[in-house]
Order: C-alpha cells, then sequence, then structure tokens
C-alpha cells in the first residue's frame, strides 16, 4: 500500500498497463496505414521500458521521494 | 475533419481517466488541514515539483497553440521557449525564490502583502482569481470544441465530463492530487506525441525533405528580425527581446502563482531555487515535440495530399488543427488512443492547474484576510473545497459564455498581458529596490494595467484592437501582444518609482527577507554542480545560447 504513495511506481503501472495493451493490440490486429504499421509495436515497446524503469526506481528506499 | 476512435483507443482514455481518479482517492487520506489541502504541507519531491512546474504550463494553449504556431510562425516559435522562458525561469530559481520561499507567503499575493499593504495584495488577488477562472474555463471550452470537431462527441458531455473528472481529483488530493496528476500528464503528452515526431519527421524525408520543402524564412529564429515586415511572426528584435523576453517572460514565469506555486510546496529552500532551473532543462526542448509538428506539416504539404488544414469559421487557414490532423493521419488505432489521451491531458493538467491556483489566493488572499482571519485549519479545510467546487462551476460557465462570443480567445491573451507585465515592474522594484513603497506599488500597478487596456484601444492588429482609435497598426497579433506588454511594464516601473520617491516607505527591518539589498546572501559554494541553482542556472542557460546560435 506504501509503494501507491510513491509517484514512480503509479506513473510506471499506468505505462505498463497502457504498453502492454498497445503490444497486444499490435499483435492481433492489421494496421492499415502502410507506412506506420509498427508504430503501435514499437510505441508499446518504448512504453514498456519506461514502465520497468520507473518501477525499478521506485524499489530505491528514499522516503524523501514518498509523501 | 473527423477522426474514428477504436475500442482500443477508447480503453486507453479509461484507463488514463481512472488513473486520475484513482490519485485523488488515494491521496484523498492524507489531506487533513487547509495546509495539506492548499500547500501540500511542503513536502513534495524536488523532480514532482520541477515536472510540475512545467507541466501546469503545459496546458491545451502549449501542446495544440504551439504546433499551430508552428505551421504559422515557424521556427519562429521557440523564441517562446529560448527567450521567453529559459532566462526568466533560472532568474526566478536564483534570485526571486528565496523571497518567495524564505518569506514564508503561502501564495504570490500574500508576498505583496508582506512587502507592501493590504491593498496591493487584495488587487493581485482579485485580478489573479479572475484571470484563473477565464483560463480554466478557456481550456474547458477548447477542449469541449475540438472533441466535439475530431471526435464528434458532444459539447455538454465533453465539458461537464472534464469537468467532472477534474473536480473529483482536486476535490479529494488538493493540490497535492493536481501536482501527482500533472506528472502523469508530463510523460503522457512527451510519451503520447513523440512517436508523431519521428514518423512524422521520416515521412516528410528527414532533415533534406523539411529544408527543401519548407520556406527557407521558416526555419531561422533571429534572421529577418532587424523590421517586423521581414520576418513571419511580423515582430522586430526590440518588442521581441523587451516585450517576449523580458516582460511578458519574466512577467509569466516570475509572478505568475500557477507556477510559482509548484516551487513554493518544496521541501526545503534549496529545492524550491532548482525547481524552476531543472524545470528549464526538459523546458528547452519541448520545441522538438511541441513546434516541430507544425514544420513538418508544412513539408509533407509540399509532398503528400490530404495534410491541408481546414478552413475556420472567417474562412481563415485553422493552424489549431495542426495537431489533431497529424494525429488522424499518421497514427492507427491504439496509438492514437494515447495521442488523444495526451491532447486531453492537456486540457485537463491546464484546468486543474488554474483551479488548484484559484482556490489558494481564494481561500488565503480573500477569505482568510477580508472575511474570517483566525478560523481553524479544519475551518481553511472545508473553504479550500467549497472554493474547488466553485471554481470548477465558474470555469464549466465560462465555457459557455466563450461558446456565444469568439473573440474570448483574444480577450484572454489580452488580460494575461494587462495583468502579468506590470506585475512584473511591481515585483522588480519591491524586491531589488527598498525605496519602493506600498502607495508607489499600488497605484503603479493600477495605471500599469490601465495603460495596457489604453494601448489596446488605441492600436489595431488583424482587426483587433482600435475600439478607441486606431493610431498604430501592428503587423501582427502577436506583434500588438509584446508591445502592449512593455509599455504596461514601463508605465507601471515608472509611475511606481516616481510616486516612491514622496511616499513614506516602510522600516529597513521590515524588509528584511523581503528586499535583495536587505537579506543576506545565500552560500551554495560547498555544494555539489547539481546542487547548486547558479550552475544548473548556468548549465541551462550555455545550452540555450547553443540552440540561438544553431538555429539563428
Amino acid at each position: 500500500m506504501k509503494k501507491l504513495f510513491d509517484l514512480r511506481f503509479v506513473i510506471g503501472i499506468f505505462f505498463l498497463a497502457i504498453g502492454l495493451l498497445l503490444l497486444i493490440h499490435s499483435l492481433i490486429a492489421t494496421t492499415t496505414v502502410g507506412f506506420n504499421a509498427n508504430v503501435n509495436l514499437y510505441s508499446s515497446l518504448a512504453f514498456i521500458v519506461f514502465a520497468v524503469i520507473m518501477l525499478i526506481l521506485s524499489r530505491g528506499k528514499r522516503p524523501k521521494d514518498i509523501l | 475533419m473527423h477522426i474514428g476512435l477504436g475500442g482500443i483507443d477508447y480503453s486507453i482514455i479509461g484507463i488514463y481517466f481512472l488513473f486520475v481518479i484513482g490519485i485523488g482517492f488515494l491521496l484523498k487520506k492524507k489531506i487533513k488541514t487547509g495546509n495539506d489541502f492548499l500547500m501540500s504541507n511542503r513536502s513534495i519531491p524536488l523532480w514532482i515539483t520541477s515536472l510540475a512546474f512545467i507541466s501546469a504550463n503545459l496546458g491545451a494553449q502549449e501542446v495544440l497553440g504551439m504546433a499551430a504556431n508552428g505551421a504559422k510562425y515557424g521556427w519562429y516559435t521557440a523564441h517562446f521557449y529560448w527567450l521567453g522562458a529559459a532566462f526568466a525561469m533560472v532568474f526566478l530559481g536564483i534570485f526571486m525564490m528565496p523571497f518567495y520561499y524564505g518569506s514564508k507567503a503561502r501564495s504570490v499575493p500574500e508576498y505583496l502583502k508582506l512587502r507592501f499593504d493590504e491593498k496591493t495584495r487584495s488587487f493581485n488577488a482579485l485580478t489573479f482569481a479572475v484571470m484563473t477562472i477565464f483560463s480554466s474555463g478557456i481550456s474547458l471550452y477548447a477542449l469541449a470544441m475540438l472533441m466535439q470537431t475530431i471526435l464528434g462527441w458532444d459539447f455538454n458531455f465533453s465539458i461537464w465530463c472534464a469537468a467532472g473528472i477534474v473536480l473529483v481529483y482536486t476535490f479529494l488530493g488538493g493540490l497535492t492530487s493536481a501536482v501527482y496528476n500533472e506528472v502523469l500528464q508530463f510523460f503522457l503528452i512527451v510519451l503520447g506525441i513523440a512517436p508523431l515526431v519521428f514518423i512524422g519527421f521520416h515521412q516528410a524525408g528527414g532533415l533534406e525533405g523539411i529544408l527543401h520543402n519548407v520556406d527557407n524564412a521558416k526555419l531561422h529564429l533571429w534572421k529577418g528580425m532587424g523590421s517586423a515586415s521581414t520576418n513571419p511572426m511580423g515582430t522586430d528584435a526590440f518588442s521581441m527581446i523587451f516585450g517576449l523576453g523580458f516582460v511578458l517572460a519574466f512577467g509569466y514565469w516570475c509572478t505568475d502563482f500557477l507556477v510559482v506555486q509548484r516551487a513554493m510546496i518544496s521541501h526545503n529552500l534549496n529545492d524550491a531555487r532548482r525547481t524552476p532551473i531543472i524545470a528549464a532543462l526538459p523546458k528547452i526542448f519541448m520545441p522538438l515535440i511541441v513546434i516541430l509538428p507544425g514544420i513538418i506539416i508544412l513539408a509533407l504539404q509540399k509532398q503528400f495530399a490530404g495534410f491541408e488544414l481546414p478552413l475556420n469559421a472567417n474562412g481563415q487557414t485553422d493552424y489549431n488543427m495542426t495537431l489533431p490532423l497529424l494525429l488522424s493521419k499518421l497514427y492507427p488505432s491504439g496509438i492514437l488512443g494515447v495521442g488523444i489521451t495526451a491532447l486531453i491531458a492537456s486540457f485537463m493538467s491546464g484546468m486543474a492547474g488554474n483551479v488548484t491556483a484559484f482556490n489558494t489566493v481564494f481561500t488565503f488572499d480573500i477569505y482568510q484576510s477580508h472575511i474570517k482571519k483566525n478560523a481553524s485549519e479544519k475551518h481553511y479545510l472545508y473553504v479550500g473545497k467549497f472554493t474547488t467546487i466553485a471554481g470548477i462551476l465558474l470555469s464549466v460557465i465560462t465555457a459557455y459564455v466563450a461558446r456565444g462570443f469568439n473573440s474570448i480567445m483574444d480577450l484572454l491573451q489580452l488580460v494575461f498581458s494587462f495583468v502579468n507585465a506590470p506585475l512584473f515592474a511591481t515585483f522588480f522594484l519591491g524586491m531589488f529596490w527598498k525605496k519602493t513603497t506600498s502607495n508607489g506599488a499600488f497605484w503603479g500597478l493600477l495605471t500599469g494595467t490601465g495603460s495596457a487596456a489604453l494601448t489596446y484601444g488605441l492600436t489595431t492588429a488583424e482587426g483587433k484592437g482600435g475600439m478607441i482609435a486606431n493610431l498604430h497598426t501592428f503587423y501582427s497579433g502577436t506583434s500588438q501582444a509584446f508591445n502592449i506588454a512593455w509599455i504596461s511594464f514601463l508605465v507601471c516601473f515608472l509611475v511606481t518609482a516616481i510616486i516612491s520617491l514622496f511616499t513614506k516607505r516602510k522600516e529597513d527591518a521590515q524588509l528584511v527577507g523581503l528586499v535583495y539589498s536587505l537579506t543576506p546572501r545565500i552560500k551554495d559554494e560547498n555544494r555539489v554542480w547539481y546542487k547548486n541553482p547558479l550552475w544548473l542556472g548556468i548549465l541551462v542557460l550555455a545550452i540555450t545560447l547553443i540552440f540561438n546560435i544553431i538555429f539563428y
């Protein structure tokens, strides 16, 4: 519960959810816009990487960063 | 123009709404006093205050407006960042924040009370409260109009839905909730629009494609600034440097409580000083996210069909559609949901920032100072919460009023130059000249604001202004705003200085901690460079200078 007051954790979870949703969508849906066919896939991977970084940062025990 | 959203896009918008409301509910249990609700008990970490500092400014005008200006004026728009933000943010951190934070003032108007008197504070509190409600209402109106135009959503539904969500999270978690959501919104806006810039840049043929297809006059920063007639912005170097770079920039970044409040809730003075300077680092890179799309669309228009901007009701090119058009043409369903959510986030961020600044100023500077002085913390908590509801409702009313008067957007811009420009003169003299008196400050503010109105009434630009007479016509509305700003600043400065020479000033002992010459200097020598506001400021200015040279 204490983790939820760390904004880095909340942001990490948010982008993880969005990233996974986009990843699944890019794997199962057919994108019709030719040039941008892989934009969902690449964006989802970028979001997941960003989310993981935020979650790792939130593991550090720095009470100053937690409300 | 209409964008069709799929189930995945609506799911992303839904997740975003769930998170912002969830943050409000989560923080609710931390809010026990008026101070918690309105000032976050000065407990927010540096990285959050820094990102909230720029996010509070990353509203609809920034995200949609700067892309629009990029298409209209080209790279000259970057002046709003490299001239109109970086220097002022560094100045705020190094020179002004010690007075705001060190004086223990809870708001910018309260600093004016400590430095001058109650009437100067009340004047500023009232004009600021009106300005924030206008700004918040316009943000709401613009959101509803955009959603109606590009998504076909009902105007009333968009207004009440957005207002309801902002109300829930600001009512429950107060300023902390608004600030936390601003940080989430910052990342969402940057990560949601960055892929658009990347694929747009690629599709336009990269740098070579842009250089080949965009008018060279729109790819510079200073070229042609010798005269207002030789650059796309219609502004000469003097009004650009003095009007935007000095008066408007310093007036906004150094005195507007909406942004200053984000630094004032830091842990300690050093964090408060570093907040605007650290915020300036991402700020100077923001043109890549918010202005570059405007340049990219110009290159795409030359190479592909379908990138022409629609016309507005007056038959003129609607530059505000730059970003929505790029989203609809370059984003497939999925990432499109992220892009649309980023736009919604920018509107909500702007609205929540204004509402939280409004409730603080109303509670501390109007209610506590004029209506009920010595009530309990619990009492001010309820007043703050009630003011939040009132602020949201007033914003909704303003949004509906804006629907009936299409010139209200211009009025808002005008209100900014009327309020912030003379206010900076008051602060500049008040903080750095100990002989500035309370009467000088009050009458200077009043005449400065009056001179802004008079200048607007005597000049025109793009068919606006000149209600009294038309003594001069400016090349563009931007140029008119810059000129109004420096004139009102100068009038306020001179009137304040002259009246101060003939009226009684406060004793030196009363001004310690409020005036530069009477306050002991802060020594930062022993700190490592990244903890030293001065070194950080020099780094920001060095990067800004390099950008100005590269894009000359």
